[in-house]
């Protein structure tokens, strides 16, 4: 018995079928590993990034420049809020910062250091990650009608 | 009122070096009380100090109308973030009261050309530290030659 006659006799397109998975499966699991390998060779040589990854948890405790929480101001950092606001309409939606705080100063905002300090406390003004930022005009609803 | 060992644990450039390192560093420091409106850096000047904040917000206004807001206790401002070959490339401003630990530009410039694993560290944690607070200003690859800063 030769050709497809003993093939068909001893099981031979399931065997050939497992085999040809079983070289595929080996073949994609040795190419998804040398695609990570730099990832394993990297922490190898800087193992210093493996304790990072615990201190990361506690680092993300302390908000850097935006809460969720919204802010309670008072009515007159409310109202110095709305003069802000009216300063920021006339700018680019990526602001300069040090632009909008020349603004205010020239343009008699009270205590203009601190009430942008407010601002960006209460997450009003966030930052692009450009060196710009940004006015999130819902919140800055929400917090003056709080 | 915290120390500057407390304020160097915290950190992210920092709370990595062994207690021999720290011992070489903390005698650098002084502490710099602030108050709103104070202005530490102005671009243009001769760098003189980087810092380091205990408690406080401070903006750095750079080139272009870019800025970044520092208020993390630990946070620190340096190299690339202040100067760029001994002048100052950015004007830092206190928007509250704080603190701030004030470090000679020189001599930590030469703690960190040290060959030692300290000096190493410190140089790793601020490439991660500047990705995490002002990614844009990472313009400067070799960080070998700390000496441009």
């Amino acid at each position: 018995m030769y050709g497809i006659e003993a093939i068909n006799a001893n099981n031979g397109w399931a065997i050939s079928v497992v085999g040809i998975t079983i070289v595929f499966s080996g073949l994609v699991v040795l190419a998804l590993v040398i695609s990570q390998l730099h990832k394993f060779l990297d922490l190898y040589e800087n193992p210093r990034k493996i304790k990072n990854w615990f201190s990361r948890g506690k680092e993300n405790d302390t908000p850097l420049e935006t809460s969720a929480v919204i802010m309670v101001l008072t009515e007159e950092q409310k109202e110095i809020a709305k003069q802000f606001a009216l300063l920021v309409r006339t700018m680019e939606d990526h602001f300069s910062l040090p632009r909008l705080l020349n603004l205010a100063r020239i343009s008699g905002v009270k205590n203009f250091h601190s009430n942008l300090n407010i601002l960006l406390k209460s997450a009003i003004i966030f930052p692009d990650k450009e060196g710009y930022f940004c006015w999130d005009q819902d919140l800055y609803i929400k917090t003056i009608s709080y | 009122m915290g120390s500057i060992s407390d304020v160097l644990k915290k950190s992210i450039v920092f709370k990595s070096l062994e207690v021999t390192d720290l011992q070489g560093l903390i005698p650098l420091f002084e502490r710099w009380e602030l108050h709103t409106g104070d202005v530490i850096t102005t671009a243009g000047e001769t760098a003189q100090y980087f810092f380091i904040v205990e408690r406080g917000t401070l903006l750095l206004a750079m080139d272009q109308g870019r800025s970044v807001v520092l208020s993390a206790s630990g946070d620190f401002i340096a190299m690339e973030l202040l100067s760029a070959r001994g002048i100052y490339k950015a004007t830092t401003t206190a928007l509250e009261n704080g603190v701030v630990f004030a470090v000679p530009r020189g001599a930590f410039l030469a703690f960190i050309q040290e060959d030692t694993p300290g000096a190493a560290a410190i140089m790793d944690a601020w490439q991660d530290y500047l990705d995490q607070r002002a990614g844009f200003v990472k313009i400067i690859e070799d960080i070998d030659v700390p000496a441009i800063f």
